[in-house]
């Protein structure tokens, strides 16, 4: 069963409240009350000295202990109450030792039945003998036997042999008197003679011993009284009648005008609200999402392309020779099944061809070497977004044109705090007839302002397979200081004329996930993609 | 590309040539000269004085070391190139290197040369083995395409012969090791034979560098003689070898390391190889060579390319100062490269040398004025007003790998087998975790799912993005397709529920879906429906996830979900 728990449950907040209390008045106080605080509150009132303990106000308020408790505490914070008296009251209760000793009996009780047992037949008795037949423990025997030959019950013969006297033993009395009586239900120490007393002290639990039948626990009893303050309030509430209180506004109450002799309960509320979690973008989607509103912003048209490439796509249109390091096994990723594209588009694949043994019409030289055309149709996970912009540079792109994709690739890195095996490349192209070095920085420029919101910026040389020349656009960002924002350069002709371009085209790539990683507030790249719900709900994201 | 480390007093003593006092270099400075090179400071050693700087083009592997960073400086400073004069030597070589026949089936070129009167220090072995190593890994492509030797040249007696033997029938004392072995045993055992025996597998006859003696010089590519091949400080006679497979990259590697000893004050004294027949060189080839071609190019195609007016006096002083050679006509520029370089492809790389030599500070950036539309894609602007109207409707957006696990993607989804649980997957799996495209979204989201126990309920999450299905009737044997996939899990989670999400999208997109009972093993059955659309076309599945689905994923919590293809809503 759920507790009925008033709107300002948390204790800590309950603070700033007892600060301010000396400041308000009586009755805004017992606005702010809580159904349960005014129940103990009248039956303080309805005393004639305001005085209770809990106990009675148990029966006068019929509410459950675990509320009583909960209301005073709250009544005690405000200051309502205070604590007159506290009196500790030692209760003895039965261990589920001692429950077991009132069912079998204990040690002293079987050990006196025994020996008298074996006077009536005469066997002799060793104390190996009682413990065997009791199954009783030796140092619980032990202790019952002292104690018995001490009250002359039992007497030690020659060979350890055990004697009944007939003589009776009131510690085994008392014993079985205790047992029966705290069956019955825990009772006051002070209830009990003095050798009662003593037995249950000699049995009770204590440190270093728990195998005891009796256990004596403080109970502590708290006299409560009304303060000044206390008393006010409950005179008011007697006053005023505590029945016109409600803490919710219903259609009822409105539509029968109910609401108009009601009070409605006031609310602490300073207090934190609840948690919700709303429907809300992925903060780094929506950093990219913002990115995106940039470019088409610029006048750049979003480009889309597969997941799944051709090498002849990925690398050989863009001028990368085959036998480039970076297409080694061991850095892109290759399709297990098909490995080759049923086809290669023409007449792309003979230009780039030649392109790369002679320079075919592009007035290069070429690589000069033999272009395999079984290599260029192996597929590969896509290893970099210019992949995208190759596909659209041969599908008549418009002159002037600007392109951008924002595209998923792979890399065959080893996965750590700064590699990820999946990540967004944000590239694209411009193409125009205006299109040369220097207009390829104020390009760069203006990314520097909007993308990263940087005045000054660094060009430096850079080396791209096919981009030449080639720049790395270096930025003061606000808050990062000197950082690369990105690669890019003028499309050698090598890569633009095989695929039917014939006019200046840049291409260029940002390199924005660790712009990404300070707005998001983390420092690892995994946690881009991270399965922590909690983290993504938290993270409030770029504003 | 190459990391290499250099040495604050090396770099200075190249600087100065034979000036007598050292120019100290500060940081400042070396970021500047830096850029001559694409070089990048990576980091450095107080202490040590020591620079690790990282060069990034891979068509300039002369830049790769100390002498050549220091030579790039040292052109741009005088303003031009001193001439390498063993380039004309004034009598034609003494010393021969003879190619016997069978070469050309395993590994055809070696060029060679000798140094003579620089005594090696210490830093600059380090730089010559560094060299070594570069230009044989990454140049070389692992010493496949080209490898190099060194050696003393006091216990050589010319002419040396490079041929090609039974790999039992020649033994020597390899480089790191003790005692005599047969170049079989050198594959068998020595790391480098370990290493780099793959470059010789499956040839019956293997390169070997003998001198007139008979004594072995080295096992070309694998391992150089112990005795002969290894170089020590205060050497002051080298002989120098390069052998390979492509001879224009073995002509130039040969011409870098000569350009690298001649500037540390060696005398080069070039050699003649004596090739069985002819090459492309001819049959007696001079090592080391100056094969660069003059290249005409017209200045208009350079002030063009770098939106700059320039004259031919500029131009030119630009490119001097590069290490080129230049004549200008009338409207036209004549360039050759200096002999350590062999990256003139297209005129284009001229003019980012211009570029370098003058400074990128030297062009003021220009805006690009031309007017251009910007816009998304239909199936952006599709997957936008999905992702508002899931977000809308209370669902938390996440963003997943697309490199997934076969086991999560299909074994976790009950899937293995069937139509829904193909596959493109990764040749070369480096990581089962990350070795499949996923082929539907509700996985990715489950992995969130998963994870998140003690994150507050209920969780509604979506996830718009793309994921690949095989398709063998297609091109390239699979199709990209952008999916939209969202699940709500929490104690009471149902059925009606997400039906009313997935019909309230539709409502929204003002598209009409009919819905056909379905029996897919991720889901209940009778509690899993297809998505139809109107003309038929399969849009997606939703449903209650089957309870073993959940288990496998270790969820304690009921989880119904939909995913729909939006590159067929799209259409």
């Amino acid at each position: 069963m759920r507790r009925p728990s008033p709107r300002f449950a948390r204790q800590d907040s309950l603070l700033p409240f007892i600060d301010r209390l000396t400041r308000v008045d009586i009755s805004s106080l017992i606005d702010s009350l809580h159904p349960l605080e005014i129940k103990v509150l009248s039956a303080f009132g309805s005393t004639s000295d305001g005085l209770l303990e809990a106990e009675q106000l148990a029966q006068s308020t019929a509410l459950e202990a675990s509320q009583i408790s909960m209301a005073v505490e709250w009544l005690l914070a405000k200051s309502l109450l205070a604590v007159e008296k506290e009196t500790v009251t030692p209760i003895v209760s039965l261990t589920k030792i001692g429950e077991q000793y009132f069912e079998k009996y204990s040690p002293i009780e079987r050990v006196l039945s025994v020996a008298r047992e074996a006077a009536t037949t005469g066997k002799r008795l060793t104390i190996q003998d009682i413990q065997s037949r009791e199954g009783l423990d030796p140092s619980d025997v032990s202790g019952a036997i002292g104690c018995l030959k001490k009250e002359g019950a039992l007497l030690i013969v020659q060979g350890g042999c055990l004697e009944s006297t007939g003589r009776p033993s009131p510690t085994a009395e008392t014993m079985r008197g205790l047992l029966q009586e705290l069956h019955a239900g825990p009772r006051e120490l002070t209830a009990f003679s003095d050798s009662q007393q003593r037995v249950i002290q000699t049995h009770a639990v204590k440190r270093g011993n728990a195998k005891e039948p009796f256990r004596v626990d403080d109970r502590v009893t708290r006299l409560l009284k009304l303060t000044a303050a206390g008393m006010d309030a409950a005179q008011q509430l007697s006053r005023q009648g505590a029945g016109e209180e409600v803490s919710q506004l219903t259609p009822e109450l409105l539509k029968e005008g109910g609401w108009r002799t009601k009070r409605f309960r006031k609310y602490t509320i300073s207090l934190r609200a609840p948690r919700i979690a709303p429907g809300k973008r992925h903060p780094y989607r929506e950093f990219l999402d913002s990115v995106k509103t940039k470019l088409v912003s610029m006048g750049f048209q979003e480009m889309r392309g597969a997941l799944v490439e051709t090498e002849f796509w990925d690398m050989d249109a863009l001028f990368m020779p085959q036998f480039h390091p970076a297409r080694d096994i061991h850095d892109v990723y290759f399709v297990k099944d098909p490995k080759q594209a049923k086809s290669l588009a023409e007449p792309f694949l003979q230009r780039v061809r030649q392109t790369h043994e002679n320079g075919g019409e592009t007035g290069s030289t070429g690589w000069g070497y033999r272009f395999d055309v079984e290599r260029a149709a192996r597929l590969v996970l896509r290893s970099q977004g210019t992949a995208v912009s190759a596909h659209t540079l041969a599908s008549g792109p418009l002159v002037p044109g600007k392109y951008f994709s924002i595209a998923r690739c792979f890399r065959y890195d080893q996965v750590d705090a700064t590699h990820a095996t999946d990540f967004f490349q944000v590239e694209g192209i411009v193409l125009g007839e205006d299109i040369n070095f220097r207009t390829l920085l104020g390009l760069l420029n203006l990314f520097a302002r909007e993308v990263a919101q940087a005045k000054e910026v660094k060009f430096l040389p850079a080396y791209f397979p096919f981009t030449e020349p080639s720049v790395e656009l270096h930025v003061r960002h606000p808050r990062l200081g000197w950082m690369e924002l990105g690669g890019a350069g003028l499309f050698r002709p090598e890569v633009a004329i095989p695929l039917g371009v014939n006019v200046p085209v840049i291409a260029w790539g940002l390199g924005l996930d660790r712009m990404a990683m300070v707005a998001l507030g983390i420092h690892d790249i995994r946690e881009l993609f991270t399965d922590n719900l909690e983290l993504i709900r938290s993270t409030r994201g770029a504003v | 590309m190459p990391t290499i480390t250099i040495f604050r007093q090396d770099l200075e003593g190249l600087l100065s040539g034979s000036a007598k006092s050292k120019p100290a270099v500060t940081l400042d400075q070396l970021d500047e000269w830096l850029m001559l090179v694409k070089g990048e400071l990576k980091g450095q050693n107080l202490e040590t004085g020591e620079f690790r700087i990282e060069l990034q083009d891979s068509n300039r592997p002369d830049l790769w070391c100390c002498e050549g960073i220091a030579r790039q400086i040292r052109i741009k400073q005088a303003g031009m190139a001193a001439p390498y004069n063993f380039l004309s030597p004034r009598k034609p070589p003494t010393k021969q290197v003879t190619v016997g026949p069978g070469t050309e089936q395993v590994r055809p070129y070696v060029a060679a040369c000798t140094a003579t009167g620089y005594r090696v220090t210490q830093e600059g072995l380090a730089q010559l083995i560094q060299t070594q190593e570069k230009l044989a890994d990454i140049f070389g492509r692992k010493r496949r395409t080209v490898s190099i030797g060194l050696y003393r040249l006091p216990a050589i007696e010319f002419p040396v012969s490079y041929e090609v033997v039974k790999p039992d029938s020649a033994k020597f004392t390899p480089l790191g090791m003790d005692t005599v072995m047969t170049l079989s045993e050198m594959l068998l055992v020595h790391p480098k034979g370990l290493e780099f025996g793959g470059i010789l597998a499956g040839h019956e006859l293997v390169p070997l560098l003998r001198d007139a003696k008979g004594q072995a010089l080295s096992f070309p590519p694998i391992i150089n003689s112990r005795d002969i091949g290894e170089v020590h400080v205060d050497d002051d006679a080298l002989f120098v070898e390069v052998t390979g497979t492509d001879l224009p990259m073995v002509m130039l590697t040969l011409n870098i390391l000569a350009a690298n000893l001649a500037d540390r004050g060696a005398a080069i004294e070039p050699i003649q190889v004596v090739y069985p027949s002819k090459t492309e060189l001819g049959q007696l080839v001079v090592t080391p060579q100056d094969l660069g071609k003059p290249r005409t190019l017209s200045l208009s195609t350079i002030e063009q390319a770098l939106g700059q007016p320039l004259d031919a006096r500029e131009v030119s002083q630009a490119l001097k100062s590069y290490g080129y050679e230049v004549t200008t006509a009338k409207g036209e520029i004549t360039v050759r490269l200096p002999l350590y370089r062999h990256d003139l492809m297209h005129p284009m790389d001229v003019v980012e040398d211009v570029a370098i030599s003058r400074g990128f500070a030297d062009f003021s950036p220009v805006m690009p004025s031309q007017f251009t539309v910007g816009g998304l894609s239909r199936i952006e602007i599709l997957s936008d007003r999905v992702r508002d109207l899931m977000v809308g409707m209370g669902f938390q957006e996440i963003i997943s790998n697309i490199l997934g696990s076969p086991q999560l993607l299909c074994d976790a989804m009950r899937l293995n087998g069937t139509e829904w649980g193909r596959l493109v997957q990764v040749d070369n799996v480096m990581s089962q975790t990350f070795s499949a495209l996923r082929q539907w979204m509700l996985p990715s989201l489950l992995r969130v799912e998963a994870a998140s126990s003690r994150a507050f309920y209920p969780h509604r999450l979506f996830e718009a993005g793309e994921v690949a299905q095989p398709d063998p009737a297609h091109e390239l044997g699979s199709r990209t397709v952008m999916v939209i996939g969202a699940l709500m899990a929490h104690a009471d989670a149902h059925f009606s529920e997400i039906h009313s999400c997935l019909d309230t999208l539709f409502y929204y997109l003002n598209r009409t879906y009919s819905m056909e009972p379905i029996q897919h093993p991720s889901f209940l059955e009778g509690r899993a429906g297809q998505i139809v659309l109107d003309d038929g076309a399969m849009l997606g599945v939703i449903g209650e996830l089957h309870p073993e689905v959940l288990e496998r994923w270790q969820i304690t919590v009921p989880v119904v979900a939909f995913e729909v293809d939006l590159t067929k809503l799209a259409g």
